[in-house]
């Protein structure tokens, strides 16, 4: 066993926070369809909208719910298991912290009871706020969270105080953090594709089971066409915003993701490969010249750099890992946009609902822009490596030396036992509403 | 500028004590004050759509600790690492009861999600109590050695410090009663039928409890830390906070037997402000006290961040916390009046 106390720190934070993101990416990917749903419900009357925002409502209850109490540790985290970063950097991350919490906790925590519960008590209108009032708070939230992630990616807006830890010098500065804006507009797309894979799966669920048909119709159609929308722009503009961005940046971190240990023009992108540090090699690459080249500066023959023009100790550390997290990302993201793109066309034809086969991958297709997300953020917390704070604060310096690496270790098991079971009764509570459906003869109006 | 961020953490902390207090209470009531599935409903209901906008009072007193004094946050939670933990898993468990429960209609799902429920409430209470006991009390500080306090050791207030001793037991327990009583005095005030009678009976019973475990808590802390209230002589601030715990419990004292229950009520949230307010005014500027010498204490001043940060939040917090009661309008207006059991719960209405 690893007697590195910042080891299991790490994987403690990696852990609780990849399982909290779980939920809030289908709370913000849900809350604009439900926005949607009830406008229209609410502008034409038609009762298919109502009835489809009442079912995913009420799963997004239960999801927000385990968002909530998954969330707050991740909060207090920073002050039990990094508190020489949050000594360091608090003075500057401890904003956006705290404006989350003021701004859109609050915000959040007083429409949610209203939205779940208060259909009847608030009358249309105002429910209708109250939804609009959770989507727009669990955005903000987002955006508050991605511009501490941001600061930690690329400072902006910060200085020196007179005891060498980092002060606000601009609060403009901090929370228009250019990496934020972009990270922002790719997570928050990426979390509407987890939305609208969601309701798709749903839907397709509905038509081959042979019930619900209307609602499984309504959440095919709609799950399709934001899934394609919200899958290509993903991919571009704002997942090339990001590589560019990365390039210029953090540019040992996007050598590492593309296990590129050379440095060169016309450079190439791997689409299969190990990396093997040892040996500083990639294992049977397939390759496609100059495209890399090409996605990070926008010629076909820019010089990218590869890991052995950088000293070792600003390599990231975990090059494999890295390297996969990215692949499978951009892989799965590729294959999204063909996945809904056929849909779209089934749907535009008229035959989606008669090709059973289609609708059986649509329904099991829900888990894997979960895992597009997770693999996602390994690359960019991996790629910020060796650092905590890039090119600032090193990551190996940033743990609570007071808490023993025994402990930590205790309470990540804890960790992991209870979210199971926190997991065990989300599957099992969100499969009842499924279902459930919404046949009319349950409905609870 | 220090000052007024260490009166705004102490206001978040006062509003979680005040507003979530009722909620915990209430919770560490469960079995008490309601007796049966529909009297259950009752004081869930009466929680309501709002504890978790209440919950988000600690969450967001975090994050001001964070910004305003890192070095607070930085000392403090790794030395309280195992303690801090379970309060978190405990919340987690909770939140999971108060939502989850009402989704199956069954006994026993209900019955199991009812005792961790009002478990959860207690012990929250009692550790929420303890930490209050350990700011007062102290912790053995010194010059860069990081610190991490064993659960208890010898139960004593000096030598070797344990997170759990005499004295932070006894305000663990004064702030379990306190809160069930100021929990109570919510329910009187929103539940209704056998929820609200019980309740009622409870305030008569409870407040009178708190306010002499108040004397007994207040003469332990004169024996622990005697500057504390020499240092009142001369803070008008404390004056102010200790005419407010003198005002509440008036209220407190009387209301129950007046039937009066927004008395009461208001009396108790006062009562609560006033202990809070008056232990912030003696303490200020000491945040976290050092039991070895008070050159090793972390104030006010040695512990926040640079002035500049400081500046910058101060623009946004006001803000933000004007806001914050404008949801709570919109949202409060439409429960005003006693809680109805069909308002919470996914029950069939
Ligand atoms: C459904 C999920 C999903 C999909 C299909 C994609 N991404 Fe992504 N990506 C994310 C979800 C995501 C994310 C979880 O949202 C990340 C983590 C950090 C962030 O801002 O977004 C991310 C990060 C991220 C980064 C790392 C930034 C860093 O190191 O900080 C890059 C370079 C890309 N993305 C690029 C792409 C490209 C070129 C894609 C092509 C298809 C792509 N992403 C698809
Ligand atoms: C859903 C989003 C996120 C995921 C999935 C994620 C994932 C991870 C992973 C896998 C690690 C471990 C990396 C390692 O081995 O060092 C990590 C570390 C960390 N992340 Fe994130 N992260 C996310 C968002 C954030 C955000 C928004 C923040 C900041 C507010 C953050 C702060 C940290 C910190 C402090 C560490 C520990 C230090 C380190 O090892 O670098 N993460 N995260
Ligand atoms: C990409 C990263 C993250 C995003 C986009 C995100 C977003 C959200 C959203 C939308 C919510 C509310 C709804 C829900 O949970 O379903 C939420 C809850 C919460 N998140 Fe995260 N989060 C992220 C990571 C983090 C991190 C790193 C922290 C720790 C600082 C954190 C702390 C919290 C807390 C405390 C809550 C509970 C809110 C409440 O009490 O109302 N989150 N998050």
């Amino acid at each position: 066993m690893t007697d590195d106390a910042a080891f299991w720190h790490r994987i403690q934070f990696a852990f609780t926070i990849v399982y909290h993101y779980l939920f809030p990416q289908l709370t913000m990917g849900l809350a604009w369809f439900l926005v949607a749903w009830k406008w229209l419900h609410l502008r034409t009357g038609d009762p298919r909208y109502g009835d489809a925002a009442r079912l995913w409502t009420r799963i997004f209850g239960i999801n927000f719910a385990v968002g909530v109490v998954t969330g707050i540790p991740m909060e207090f985290q920073f002050g039990t298991n990094w508190s020489s970063f949050s000594k360091y950097a608090g003075g500057v991350i401890g904003q956006s912290l705290a404006m989350e919490g003021m701004f859109s906790f609050f915000f959040e925590s007083a429409f949610i009871g209203a939205m779940v519960w208060g259909e009847k008590r608030l009358g249309p209108r105002n429910h209708f706020l109250a939804t609009l009032g959770v989507a727009l708070g669990s955005w903000l939230s987002g955006y508050f969270i991605l511009v501490t992630n941001a600061f930690m990616q690329a400072p902006s807006g910060y200085a020196f105080a007179a005891d060498g830890s980092l002060r606000l010098a601009s609060l403009s500065d901090f929370l228009l953090n250019r990496w934020a804006l972009i990270e922002f507009c790719h997570n928050q797309c990426a979390a509407i594709v987890t939305g609208a894979f969601a309701i798709a799966a749903l839907g397709a669920f509905y038509v081959l089971r042979g019930d619900n048909g209307s609602q499984g119709r309504l959440f095919l159609k709609w799950g399709a066409a934001v899934g394609l929308v919200a899958s290509a722009i993903v991919a571009f503009p704002t997942g090339d915003a990001q590589a560019k961005m990365v390039a210029r940046l953090q540019p040992q971190a996007l050598a590492a993701m593309e296990g590129r240990f050379q440095s060169g023009p016309i450079a190439e992108i791997t689409l299969i490969g190990q990396p093997d540090v040892q040996k500083r090699q990639l294992d049977n690459p397939i390759r496609v010249p100059g495209m890399l080249s090409f996605l990070a500066f926008g010629t076909f023959h820019s010089d990218v750099p590869g890991l052995g023009a950088f000293p070792e100790d600003t390599w990231p550390t975990n090059i494999e890992l890295l390297y996969y997290g990215f692949h499978v990302m951009a892989g799965l993201g590729t294959l999204f946009i063909l996945l809904m793109a056929l849909a779209n066309l089934q749907q535009i034809r008229g035959r989606l609902e008669s090709s059973r086969r289609l609708l059986w991958i649509l329904m099991l297709a829900f888990p894997f822009p979960f895992i597009a997300n997770t693999a996602g953020w390994v690359t960019a917390e991996l790629g910020r490596q060796p650092w905590l704070v890039y090119g600032l604060f090193r990551t190996r310096d940033g743990y609570s030396a007071a808490v023993s690496s025994g402990d930590t270790l205790f309470t990540l098991i804890g960790f992991a036992g209870l979210y199971f079971v926190v997991g065990l009764l989300y599957v099992f509570l969100v499969g009842r509403e499924v279902l459930h459906g919404a046949s009319p003869g349950l409905e609870h109006a | 500028m220090v000052e007024l961020w260490f009166a705004i953490l102490c206001l978040m902390l006062v509003m979680f004590a005040v507003l979530g207090g009722w909620d915990f209470g209430a919770g560490a009531l469960h079995f008490i004050a309601a007796r049966n599935q529909d009297e259950r409903r009752m004081l869930i209901a009466a929680i309501g759509p709002l504890w978790t906008w209440n919950e988000v009072w600690l969450v967001a007193g975090g994050g001001v600790l964070f910004v305003a004094f890192p070095r607070v946050l930085a000392i403090s939670f790794p030395a309280y690492y195992l303690a801090l933990f379970l309060v978190l898993w405990t919340l987690i468990l909770r939140g999971i009861a108060l939502e989850v429960r009402g989704l199956i209609d069954s006994g026993l799902w209900r019955a199991f999600w009812d005792t961790a429920f009002a478990a959860a409430n207690i012990l929250l209470a009692i550790l929420f109590g303890a930490a209050i006991g350990n700011v007062v009390r102290g912790m053995p500080l010194q010059a860069d050695v990081p610190l991490s306090l064993p659960l208890f050791t010898n139960f004593g207030v000096r030598g070797p410090l344990g997170i759990l001793d005499w004295y932070t037991v006894s305000v663990a327990v004064f702030t379990l009663v306190c809160l069930c009583a100021h929990g109570a005095s919510y329910l009187a005030l929103k539940a209704e039928g056998e929820v609200y009678r019980r309740a009622k009976a409870l305030t008569k019973w409870l407040w009178p409890i708190a306010v002499v475990l108040l004397l007994v808590v207040s003469a332990e802390t004169f024996y622990v830390r005697p500057e504390l209230f020499t240092r009142m002589a001369d803070r008008p601030l404390a004056w102010i906070a200790l005419l407010l715990t003198a005002g509440g419990t008036a209220a407190i004292l009387t209301g129950p037997r007046a039937g009066a229950e927004a008395r009461t009520f208001w009396g108790g949230c006062v009562f609560i402000t006033g202990l809070l307010g008056s232990a912030a005014a003696s303490l200020f500027p000491v945040i976290l006290y050092s039991t070895v010498s008070g050159q090793y204490s972390i104030t006010a001043y040695n512990g926040s961040s640079d002035a500049s940060s400081l500046r910058a939040a101060s623009y946004w917090w006001p803000v933000a916390f004007a806001l914050s009661f404008v949801y709570f309008w919109f949202v409060g207006k439409h429960y005003r009046g006693r809680a109805q059991t069909s308002q919470y719960g996914h029950d069939p209405q």
